[in-house]
Order: structure tokens, then sequence, then C-alpha cells
């Protein structure tokens, strides 16, 4: 028997051999596996897809009026027909989606980006930092929603989608900043944060180096599941003319317009109010499908 | 005569709670060498990791260092500014930690962990901090190192993960190396393997280590010199193999009376300590073991004895001493001394104390002042 250290070692090197699996392979192993968010992500992507060609190339000009008549049904030349002021509702439609999408994300980036610092700063902190900030969103929660955005796109006066932003986020904040102060409040007291403290790590390289990365999946489910509701938010101002400055269609104005001529012509409501419908679904189906691949432990 | 890296003095931690003021250091001092091994003993709860929490500038609120001393390599560690002694930490001191899987970051692979704590302290180029991870767990004896660097903590065993934090509390060459309980949360093969580990990189590297347990087989395999800690304080010091012959205090005694023994020749029963550790907000009037102790005599009720040297490089803090008990009872006596307060008394009691102690009473116990 020739037990050679070459043996001794490929034996112990024999299960390195299986296939790396990190956390984000697993997660997205399991989301794979998950129909409803697969077709909501395919949806998505190709919603993305229509706002993106909608930069270079529409049917019809989105902003002419009378490239059609007014109030025409769905058919062949107007694949959506036209509204009250004969513009192609499907060219609008394209357009209203990139404010959606943009709407959506931004909202969400600017989100992230103060309410992540501010939560990790106040967990790891907590002392003055921590109550500053719990008071700051009790008071913020303490006003309805549609008063701070109405007061901040009134205060910034310009009217626009990064008004629009801002107002929105302003509304959505305190939800990100509480959860990620949460999970760091949870987190700072893990071993391996008192481990990198022990050989010397500087608390932004532990919150941001080891207590985010741990953090982030709730973070994601979160943010993925605020975009909707910007959206929403966003299609709603847009309904009671706070939103997007006209010739820009949003699929909330689009309804605005469409609500007087609800009975002769529901078309022009029902191809905005379908595209958000969908769109909301999908994003929820999408943001429930990532927080059972990222924590497989909540599941019931 | 090497040279002495740490001197902690008269060392007090404190933890203000809503229940009181817990001590849970009180009074300890004591010395390290370069490339030493110490070992600090004790039951849970006897202030012997927030001995060496104190050291590193790491005790968790509400505690807080209330007073006392502790140099290391010059250093006055608690007159240091906060962003000074966090350059010391990692660099020139480390400690690991009991359990190795919550000690690493569940979502960071294990060489970028180790990585950390040199770029923490260093500019060094990345690629050469993962060649020295690599090195590193390599000189912890971690098997396809360059594979296991890529892993994910979850992915190694216990023994590898313990070898990853060692690696990680080796990164700098550090000149002192702190270990909480490193081998507890093991099993015995993989205790024996980090055991033997520390042994070595003790040698090799000459990095003085404190190795902090309850398990005395840990301290008699690894330490030359022993400190036994009870609630808060030191109350025996001394080489290991002497502590081990003959324990000067009861508690050292009785601690090594609770440890199973395969080479016994008697088929004693393991004699466990009757009673809980005191509480330490408000810790029993003079000696602290008392309560427990089975030697105790008025005395032990009312002062508390000082840590006193006994004999070459032996520390005890005790009015009755076992070499009392051994020299008045005999080893087949002592043997079947039980566990419990008191129960030995009898036989010390009937000798007059040290004459330190003038107006010595013998009302018993009664005479407990509370």
């Amino acid at each position: 028997m020739a037990t050679s250290a070459t043996t001794v070692d490929q034996l112990i090197a024999a299960p390195v051999a299986r296939a790396q699996i990190g956390l984000w392979q697993d997660a997205w192993r399991r989301l794979r596996r998950n129909r409803l968010a697969l077709v909501s992500a395919a949806y998505l992507i190709g919603l993305v897809v229509v706002a993106l060609v909608g930069i270079v190339y529409t049917p019809y000009p989105y902003a002419h009026e009378g490239v059609g008549l007014p109030y025409m049904g769905p058919g062949a030349g107007h694949l959506l027909g036209t509204d009250q002021a004969g513009r192609d509702i499907f060219s609008r439609i394209m357009i209203g989606a990139q404010v959606s999408l943009i709407v959506g994300l931004a909202t969400q980036a600017v989100v992230l980006a103060v309410g992540v610092p501010l939560g990790l700063m106040a967990g790891y902190f907590r002392g003055w930092i921590d109550t500053a900030l719990s008071f700051v969103i009790s008071v913020f929660y303490g006003i309805p929603d549609i008063l701070v955005a109405m007061i901040l796109i009134v205060l910034i006066g310009k009217p626009g989608l990064g008004t629009i932003i801002i107002a929105i986020a302003a509304t959505r904040w305190m939800d990100m900043a509480r959860l990620t102060r949460g999970q760091t409040l949870s987190l700072r007291e893990r071993e391996f944060v008192e481990a990198s403290r022990s050989s010397g790590g500087r608390p932004a390289k532990i919150l941001f180096g080891h207590v985010l990365p741990n953090a982030l999946g709730p973070i994601i489910v979160q943010a993925t599941l605020g975009i909707p509701a910007a959206i929403l938010f966003e299609a709603f101002l847009s309904f009671l003319g706070l939103g997007v400055p006209s010739p820009t269609p949003s699929w909330g104005s689009m309804a605005a317009d469409g609500i007087h001529a609800i009975r002769i012509a529901p078309h022009i409501v029902l191809a905005p109010a379908i595209g958000l419908s969908i769109t909301l679904m999908a994003f929820n189906f999408l943001g429930d499908g990532l927080r059972d691949a990222l924590d497989p432990r909540q599941r019931r | 005569m090497s040279e002495r890296i740490l001197e902690v003095r008269d060392l007090h931690t404190q933890f203000f709670t809503d229940d009181g003021v817990v001590q849970a250091v009180n009074g300890v001092s004591f010395d390290l060498e370069a490339g030493e091994s110490l070992g600090i003993v004790g039951e849970s709860g006897c202030g012997k990791s927030m001995t060496a929490l104190s050291i590193m500038g790491l005790v968790p609120e509400p505690g807080r260092v209330t007073s006392g001393e502790i140099r290391f390599r010059g250093h006055d560690l608690l007159r240091m500014r906060a962003e000074d002694v966090r350059d010391l930490r990692g660099r020139d001191m480390a400690m690991i930690f009991q359990d190795p899987l919550s000690s690493l970051n569940p979502v960071l692979k294990n060489g970028f962990q180790i990585e950390e704590a040199m770029l923490a302290h260093k500019e060094l180029p990345r690629r050469q901090a993962w060649e020295r991870a690599i090195a590193l767990l390599r000189k912890v004896r971690v098997p396809a190192a360059e594979q296991r660097a890529r892993d994910y903590p979850f992915q190694l065993s216990g023994g590898m993960r313990q070898r990853t934090m060692i690696a990680m509390g080796l990164a700098n060459d550090p000149a002192m190396l702190i270990a909480d309980e490193p081998t507890t949360a093991l099993d015995v093969t993989a205790q024996a393997q980090i055991l033997e580990l520390l042994r070595d990189l003790n040698r090799e590297l000459n990095t003085a280590i404190i190795m902090i347990t309850h398990n005395l087989g840990v301290v008699a395999g690894l330490c030359s010199r022993v400190i036994v800690m009870y609630a808060g304080q030191i109350v025996e010091e001394g080489p290991v193999e002497q502590i081990f012959e003959r324990p000067q205090h009861p508690y050292t005694w009785a601690l090594l009376r609770s440890v199973p023994r395969i080479d016994a020749i008697r088929h004693d029963r393991l004699r466990s300590i009757e009673g809980l550790p005191p509480d330490l907000i408000s810790p029993p009037n003079g000696c602290r073991f008392h309560p427990r102790c089975p030697f105790r005599v008025d005395r032990c009720f009312r002062e508390e004895p000082p840590l006193e040297q006994m004999g070459e490089g032996r520390r005890a803090a005790c009015w009755v001493t076992m070499e009392r008990a051994y020299a008045e009872m005999g080893a087949a006596d002592l043997a079947d001394v039980r566990p419990g307060a008191g129960s030995g008394v009898h036989a010390i009691q009937e000798v007059d104390l040290p004459p330190q102690n003038p107006q010595q009473t013998w009302g018993g116990t009664e005479e407990r002042v509370g």
C-alpha cells in the first residue's frame, strides 16, 4: 500500500473541488425556483426595455396633439387608441414608463443614501445620534405623507422629476433608517464585530465592512418593495396635478386626463391604470421572492 | 530574564447596571513576560474574560475600567487616547474568542477577514495581503489553504474556523495573544490540535499567550504559569506544576478535585464545589470564598486575606492555606473532606492561627457579620 503524500493531499483537497457556493449564489438558486418572481423579473426587464426604446423611438411623437382623432379606441393604427387631445396613448405609455421607473429607482436610491448611513450610525453609536434620529423619524411619521410631499413640492418650487423624487423620498426614508438601525443594533453585538474591533478595525470599516454586508438582505428587500410604493405615490401626485409637469406624461396624469371621459372612452384610464397595476404587482412579487431567497429562515 | 510586556496593577472593572454596581474585576494585579504562556482559570463569571477585555480596551457597556493601571510595552493603556489603543489592538495585542463561527463574519471569505486585520494597520498591496493571509492559514496548519481562503466560514469545520481566528490574531505578529476559551466550543480532538498549535506558535514566534479557560487540562497542557481567579480577584498564582501539585488556596484545591482524572488510583467520587459564585453586586464580607470554603475560620468572615507571597513565584490569598490543611489533616483525611461550607473546619479549628491575628475569637459560624 503506497499511501504517498500526494494521495493524502488529494484526499484533503477533495472536498474543495465542490462548487463554490456563496450566499448570493445560494439566494439566486432559491430565487430561480420561484416562478412568480421570475415572471415578474422578466416583465420588469421588458418594461425597462420599452422605456429605453422610448428614448429613441415612439410610434408617434408623444406630446403631439392630433396625431389621430380624439377618443379613438385601440386598433391597428394606434395600438392603445388616442386620448382626448388625439395623442397616441401607446407612445405616452412608453414615456410614462420612463417616468415611473426613474421615480421608483431614484427615490429608492435617495432613500438608501439617506436611510442606511443614518440607521448604521444610530444603531452603532447609539447615544445622542440615536435619540435625535428616533425623534426626527417620529416627527416625520406624525405628518401625513401627502402633506410632507406637498410642502416640499411647494417649498422647492421648481416642478420636475427631481422635485418629485425628493418629495417622495422624504416620506419614505424613515422605514429604511429604522430597518437599518434595528439590524445594526443586533449586529453590533455579534462576536465578529467584537473580533474586528479586537483586531483594530475602525468604526467606518466595521460599519461598512461587517455590519452592512450582513444587513444587506433585508435592505435590498425593503428597497425593492419601496419602488412600487414610490411609483404609486408619483402616480397619485400626478393624478392630483402635483407631479411631472405637462407635456411629459406620467401614468398618473394620463389617468387623470381620461377620468372625465371614462364612460365614452374607458381605455384612456385603463391603459395607464393596468400598466401601473401590473408593474406594482411585479415589483411586489419580486420583492417577496427576494425576501424568501435572501432569508430562507423567515419562510413559514 | 526576559522583557516584561504587560503589567496590570490593581485593576478594577465595574458594570453599572440598574440593580447596582457589579464589581467584575476587583483589584487584579499581575505581570506577563515576553513569550510567556499564562493561564487564567476560574468558574464562569469570576472575571477572567473581563480582565482580558479590560486589557484590550473592549469592555462592553455598561461596564468600564474604574481604576488601576495597565502597562503594555511601556504604553499606559488606560490613559491613552482611544484611537491609539485601537492602533495597538490587532497589531501588538490580539484576541481570539470562544465561538469561532460567530466570531467570523458569515458573509465574508475567510482570507478576506485575515487580510482585514493586516490592512487595518498598514498600507499593504491587496495582493501581498492576500498572499500573507494564505501563508498564515498554512502556518496554522489549515490544509489546502488557498482554497480555504476563498471559502466562507460556514464551509469550515469548527477546528478550521478556530485556526482561521488564530490566523487573524497572528496577522500582524502580535507580542501578546489573548485566547478567551478558544477550545470550549470544539470537540476533544480539535481541542487537542488547537492547543498543540498554540503551544508551537508560542515557542516559534515567541508570542506571549494569555489563555483564559475554565478547563484545567488546557492550562496544564499549554501554560507555564497560572492565575486562579475567584469573584473578580486573584486567589492564587504560581508555576503550573506547583499549583497542580500543591495548591495553596482551598478554591484551587477544590477546583482541581472537581476535575475527573483518568489516572486516579482511588475511585473517588468527583467532588464538585458546592454553592454558586457570589453575587458581585454585594460580595460577601471577608474572604469572598468563605461561603463555600470547607476550611474557613472566623477570620475569613471578617477580613479579606491579602494576596501574599508564598515561596518562589507563588502568591495566594487565604488565611488558612492548604499548607496547613495538609499539615494538620494528612492526605487521606483531606481526600474525605466533603464539599461544602465549613465541612473541613473542625480539623483546622483545633490549632492556633498565625500570630498576625491577635484577637482571634472562637465563636463559630454564628458570628458572621452581614
